[in-house]
């Protein structure tokens, strides 16, 4: 309670105020129906918190874990310069102080706590030399295909390094649990690693990572001095160069757009770009694009009501099916890992699989 | 502190309902969590959102419920008759007159599970949905496939179709697509009994007096809408924009009343005051815009007809932007929230006359409004055009230490001069509870009676909606 300064009060009452015009992007409220979780829903119950009208807090603070953080709302608000993560966020961070998280996500700050990632114990990864460096995400380290592919894209491209896995993490899941102050120190590591490899470009195929490097650190003190690119805007780049060289093939694709890819970084053509090349012909989704729909994500992510982030890979799953296309791509190694259903890849994996020579 | 109720205290309801209905919908769709029984409190009565800044809300619902499918509605308000528990039915929460506002003994039925597209009918033209779907993603939906219902109301973004059902609503394209009654060719409907009706879609049919209309307006006091058919169009090939300033609110009428008796039809045909053309177009003239969309060939005769007979009768050409401008900022309600913040109320009356009443049903409903002690500002449009009339909406905000008596003083002058000129009180909103005491005399004594008598035969317990549409049996 009285958590907001007055420019914030008058912020999310605008929110709590207004007739939820950005509530049917919510991917949340569709895959539920729940008023409740609708944004405009949200920023009452915050406001009322701020004011003291709450008495449930245990119930509140389920609310709070049960957005998708994908910024959808953000992207369909009335108002500018209004994100209602930045409010869940701090909600999220009481919630923390007060040892209230969701039984998953407590589960991967504790890991993170004695590992240093959310996931356990895990190999240190180190290989190569440059100045480009690719930094592999935790939920790359998880799925070797993605992490097999980008390697075999990096080989084709040249000089450039790679690191990960141990103890090497954006720290995403600490700020998305509500932990500022541990996400900070991981933050300060994060510039440390990346300042001791001599790095002026860091690609990724984490859309998290991005963000929280290149919109969070800042917000705390962080700078990093180096060049962050999506994976699928790297890949696009060697094509046009004509630096890789794929085998083209005749089917169908659907493109799942991860939401912070679009949402926060406004990149839906650089994967396209990717898919053309390969010579699919695109289908797309009646919710894709800058209209997307978010994964859900994996359990105790951002999302940490783990049945419900599988409410969410559900629906989305259904989306994208109903296009009936031949081969499902994304460019996230969580949204491949929460929409398996419909068997999705990377693009990374199609264009390593379609390498050619010459 | 805690939240405070004006219209009953959080209530309660039996607990052998809700052990019943837990039966029928599955445990997890319901609910009695503090957080869900706040978020049901209230749709987007604008007194009501006014208030809930403050933390007051109209009242608590004892339960909320979260059906999947007819067949569990129908279970559930079984239940609700056996137990004698009230109903109120919610679907996107965006009415403006409080007619999803549910009373504190009372369980909520949240529809919006009920979200899916159908099927659509590229042969008749005519697509199928669930009636919880949202109007943005119903269009999504049909956009993707080449088709539209033309239905682009304010409330596009957080309304739903079973609303839009439900109020008799309008969007923005009206005059060429027609409103919500035009679009519906079918629909499912759970009666208060639990009993399900389905009218099947035809273009038209003569069976005796038209089963639809019960419920086209029904506020969800006369049943449940759970799926309905609408008709859809190809996505226009062409679009023609034009707008034109006259000197006078009546001049600017008696053009579109011309334009439209030559059988042009316009989409969207929209008449601007001077208050409100400042606040559009940044002009102190009456601004009207017209968008004419469809085959080529048709728009580009529809748009030199409405072009010749605006300037032939004193219309100066303005070009296309103003046009934009609009479509740029007509779903834009960030200021009001802000005002509201200050302690101003703000809200929107809309109300339909013949043409021959028009523009004194206009003068007399502006001057009524500022002449109340209070006021700030009113202004007007007219929106949603017939050959024989059309829609005056009026935005009024105003600001008084008794906020209520501001608002409510508002409405009834609004509402008098309405009646005084020969208006219907309400033209697409509905009427909810704020607007039920103007309706013995928008149907007379004997019209509200025979709703009563029609609510009853349906209704016979009162489950459904209490104390919305009409007032309740005395």
């Amino acid at each position: 309670m009285k958590m907001l300064n007055k420019g914030e009060v008058e912020q999310i009452t605008s929110c709590a105020l207004c007739a939820n015009m950005c509530k049917h992007g919510c991917p949340v409220y569709l895959a539920t129906g729940s008023e409740t979780l609708t944004p405009q829903k949200i920023a009452r119950l915050i406001l009322y918190r701020e004011k003291g009208f709450i008495r449930d807090e245990a119930g509140f603070f389920k609310v709070m874990f049960q957005d998708a953080m994908c910024g959808a709302c953000r992207v369909n608000c009335i108002y500018n310069n209004f994100d209602l993560r930045d409010f869940i966020h701090k909600e999220r961070s009481e919630a923390f102080k007060k040892a209230l998280l969701p039984q998953e996500t407590g589960r991967r700050v504790e890991n993170f706590a004695r590992f240093g990632n959310p996931d356990g114990e895990r190999q240190l990864i180190q290989k190569g030399n440059g100045e480009t460096g690719y930094l592999v995400s935790c939920s790359t380290y998880r799925d070797a295909a993605i992490l097999g592919a980008v390697e075999k894209v990096l080989a084709a491209r040249g000089e450039c390094q790679e690191f990960g896995g141990g103890d090497i993490c954006c720290g995403a899941p600490l700020y998305y649990a509500g932990d500022t102050e541990g996400f900070k120190k991981v933050a300060e590591k994060m510039k440390g690693e990346i300042e001791q490899r001599g790095l002026k470009k860091v690609v990724t195929s984490c859309p998290a990572c991005i963000k929280m490097m290149t919109e969070i650190y800042p917000r705390l003190g962080v700078r990093l001095d180096v060049e962050l690119i999506h994976i699928s805007g790297f890949i696009a780049a060697l094509l046009k160069q004509g630096k890789i060289k794929v085998n083209r093939m005749k089917a169908t694709a659907t493109f799942h757009d991860p939401c912070l890819l679009v949402n926060d970084m406004g990149i839906t053509a650089a994967p396209r770009e990717v898919i053309e090349a390969l010579g699919l012909e695109i289908k797309e989704a009646v919710y894709g694009g800058k209209n997307a729909h978010c994964c859900g994500g994996l359990p105790g992510g951002k999302i940490g009501d783990s049945k419900l982030s599988g409410r969410v890979n559900a629906m989305r799953a259904g989306e994208l099916k109903e296009t009936g296309a031949e081969v499902y791509l994304s460019a996230c190694p969580t949204c491949k890992a929460a929409l398996a259903a419909v068997g999705m890849k990377d693009i990374a994996e199609l264009v390593a699989e379609r390498i050619s020579d010459g | 502190m805690e939240i405070e109720t004006f219209r009953s205290k959080r209530g309660k309801v039996p607990s052998g309902f809700i052990r019943e209905v837990k039966d029928i919908v599955g445990g997890e769709n319901v609910s009695q969590e503090e957080t869900d029984l706040i978020s049901y409190s209230l749709d987007y009565w604008m007194y009501g959102i006014f208030l809930s800044q403050y933390g007051k809300l109209p009242s608590l619902p004892a339960v909320v419920i979260a059906p999947g499918d007819s067949r569990e509605i129908q279970g559930v308000l079984r239940c609700a008759n056996k137990h004698r528990v009230g109903i109120t039915p919610f679907g996107g929460g965006s009415g403006v007159l409080g007619g999803a506002i549910p009373g504190g003994d009372e369980a909520v039925l949240n529809l919006q599970r009920l979200n899916e597209f159908i099927s659509l009918d590229e042969i008749s033209c005519v697509a199928e949905f669930e009636a919880g779907i949202i109007g943005a993603n119903l269009e999504r939906e049909l956009n993707h496939r080449g088709y539209s219902t033309g239905s682009i109301p304010q409330s596009f973004y957080c309304s739903t179709l079973g609303g839009w059902i439900s109020t008799r609503a309008v969007g923005q394209f009206s005059t060429k697509y027609g409103k919500i009654e035009d679009m519906v060719l079918g629909m499912e409907v759970v009666l208060p009994d639990g009993n399900l009706v389905d009218i099947k879609p035809v273009p038209r049919r003569s069976t005796g007096p038209s089963l639809k209309d019960l419920f086209l307006g029904g506020e969800g006091a006369l049943g449940i809408v759970t799926r309905a058919v609408v008709s859809v169009h190809p996505l226009p090939q062409k679009v023609v924009k034009q707008s034109f300033v006259f000197p006078s609110v009546a001049e600017a009428l008696e053009v579109v009343r011309k334009i439209l008796r030559g059988d042009a039809r316009p989409a969207v045909v929209r008449v601007f005051d001077e208050t409100e053309s400042e606040r559009y177009f940044g002009v102190k003239e009456v601004t009207v815009i017209f968008i004419s969309e469809g085959e080529p060939d048709f728009m580009e005769l529809e748009g030199a007809v409405v072009s010749r007979i605006a300037r032939e009768n004193g219309g100066q050409p303005r070009g296309e932007s103003p046009v934009d401008r609009w479509l740029e900022k007509r779903f834009d309600i960030g200021l009001g929230p802000v005002a509201m913040q200050q302690g101003v109320v703000v809200d929107t009356i809309e109300v339909v006359s013949l043409f021959k009443d028009s523009a004194n049903l206009y003068r007399d409903m502006v001057s009524s409004v500022k002449a109340v002690d209070g006021t700030i500002m009113v202004s007007g449009h007219f929106s949603h055009f017939y050959r024989e009339g059309a829609c005056l909406y009026l935005t009024f905000a105003g600001a008084s230490p008794d906020s209520f008596r501001y608002y409510k003083d508002s409405w009834t002058a609004a509402m008098e001069a309405t009646l005084r000129n020969n208006g219907s009180i309400s033209h697409h909103h509905g009427i909810g509870f704020w607007r039920k005491e103007f309706m013995r005399r928008e149907l007379g004594a004997e019209g509200v009676e025979l709703l009563r008598k029609i609510k009853v035969a349906l209704d016979k317990n009162g489950i459904l909606n209490r104390g919305k549409l009409i007032e309740d049996a005395e």
